[in-house]
């Protein structure tokens, strides 16, 4: 096994002509979380999706614990996409199920516990959910999940800044400390006590990489006020 | 894995044909039992509330047969567009699956339910024709079934009608995936992609009987009646490009879900 969990060489994914991700190379170790921050269309989405092997890189390459993406690094990455995937039909009963059944990481007790938390009901059919309950329940299928990466895509967008706080809970609750989580948001001021290091994507370059830590002793700034300076319009 | 995900697909498509087939058969026995198709006979005298019912009833058996045959192409063309290709394929492409385990369990489950329609269509036929001694005329029948085909004929009959079901289905996935690979109009792209492997395959087919033409003309031609043995190596020779097509869409459906998915 690499040291590192993710590995990016050289990574490019054009649409068009557009380069969406332009000549990525990232490092990220095992154990930490991450946050992916840039502004609208900056490539934060397309880099998730490219680690997920949901887009096919137009060059470079990608390593999830040394592993090219495949069927052995889908065992070990969680996924959070920033849309809904839920099959409509579905009760959320049904939907732990389809998920105890293919991943052999998830903790179907952890998933019950944490709807309980929540007030959602295991019978409810998931086509009677709103979009920000829908949400909800996918994140407590990602996060009952025992991964060794989670890749999280907006998590808090489209809660409530209620719900948020318990979202953040549910995700520092829920993971094991070698494990690594990379949350992907320009809320920066919400997500910014729990991140641990920072990726600034701009027109999908990494413009910085740091400890959260290294941007506070050499600018003597927070992450937020750091992010405003660089994104300035 | 491949077991797990014939039972989720089974599942989510079971909900839409169970309901439908059982309406089918119903309306099969209502027609049955108020024999609509026999109120035409005796004259003008009826032309009332019976006639209406009758005439009701007839329609919504038809509607629902129209609906069997359209729902069976309809789902299995949304249940590998929509739900690798669509929202779904974030889940399903994430799951730890081999995209050929996918296509498999898609083409077998799109495959019972096209037998199963087939099926259930032939048994609201056999309900509303309901005549006596129907299991002496499925002994003619078998009789007849092996006059013509053999007893070779068991297997290479539904051997065949499987082999080029499992091929048009999986050129329909090939044209589904050809027109993912387009980065706009990807609908209009689909059909063009459907039209031209049509056209492909239709070429092909042609060539391989190219030599084959003239025993073939003969065939057709002598008066007498063919020998099951004829009959069946002419259906193995058809089985012939429709396996090697077959097999060529499968190919370029996994190539193209392997190596150029594009979800966006």
């Amino acid at each position: 096994m690499s040291n590192y969990i993710l590995e990016c060489k050289d990574l490019t994914k054009t649409f068009g002509r557009v380069k969406a991700i332009d000549n990525v190379t990232l490092s990220i170790p095992q154990g930490c979380i991450v946050g992916l921050l840039g502004p609208n269309a900056s490539g934060k989405t397309t880099l998730i999706k490219l680690c997920n092997e949901l887009l096919t890189p137009t060059s470079g390459e990608i390593y999830i614990a040394g592993l090219k993406p495949g069927v052995e690094t889908k065992k070990l990455v969680s996924y959070l996409p920033e849309r809904t995937y839920l099959n409509d039909w579905m009760k959320v009963a049904d939907i732990i199920n389809f998920f105890s059944d293919f991943y052999a990481d998830f903790n179907k007790e952890k998933a019950y516990d944490m709807l309980k938390r929540l007030n959602l009901n295991p019978g409810d059919r998931l086509k009677t959910m709103s979009k920000g309950t829908k949400e909800k329940i996918q994140l407590i299928l990602v996060m009952s999940r025992e991964a060794r990466l989670y890749l999280l895509d907006e998590p808090i967008g489209g809660v409530d800044p209620a719900a948020r706080d318990y979202i953040l809970q549910t995700i520092l609750g829920n993971y094991d400390q070698s494990a690594t989580i990379i949350i992907s948001t320009h809320l920066i001021s919400d997500i910014e006590t729990i991140l641990e290091h920072v990726i600034f994507l701009k027109e999908g370059r990494v413009v910085l990489y740091k400890t959260v830590d290294e941007i506070r002793e050499e600018s003597g700034k927070s992450v937020d006020s750091l992010f405003r300076e660089v994104f300035k319009c | 894995m491949l077991g797990k995900l014939l039972k989720y697909e089974f599942k989510a498509t079971a909900r839409l044909f169970l309901p439908l087939y059982l309406a089918l058969l119903a309306f099969a026995l209502i027609n049955r039992f108020i024999s609509p198709f026999k109120v035409f006979e005796p004259s003008t005298a009826l032309l009332d509330l019976q006639m209406l019912i009758s005439l009701l009833s007839i329609f919504i058996y038809f509607a629902l047969i129209v609906g069997v045959i359209a729902m069976t192409v309809i789902i299995m063309i949304r249940r590998f567009y929509t739900s690798l290709l669509g929202d779904e394929g974030y889940l399903m492409f994430t799951l730890p699956v081999k995209p050929w385990q996918h296509i498999v369990s898609k083409l077998i489950t799109a495959m019972a339910w096209t037998t199963l329609s087939f099926l259930v269509t032939v048994g609201s036929i056999v309900i509303i024709a309901g005549e006596p001694g129907l299991a002496v005329q499925l002994k003619e029948f078998i009789v007849a079934f092996q006059e013509i085909f053999g007893v070779a004929g068991y297997y290479i009959l539904p051997g065949y009608a499987l082999a080029a079901m499992a091929s048009n289905i999986l050129m329909i996935y090939a044209a589904i995936a050809l027109g993912h690979l387009f980065s706009k109009q990807k609908l209009i792209a689909t059909f063009a992609m459907y039209c031209v492997l049509y056209i492909v395959s239709q070429l092909l087919i042609i060539l391989i009987f190219v030599p084959f033409v003239l025993p073939f003309m003969r065939f057709l031609i002598n008066p007498a009646t063919p020998a099951p043995g004829q009959i069946n190596s002419l259906l193995l020779l058809f089985l012939l490009p429709i396996v090697i097509l077959g097999a060529g869409y499968f190919i370029l459906t996994n190539m193209i879900l392997k190596f150029k998915l594009n979800l966006e």
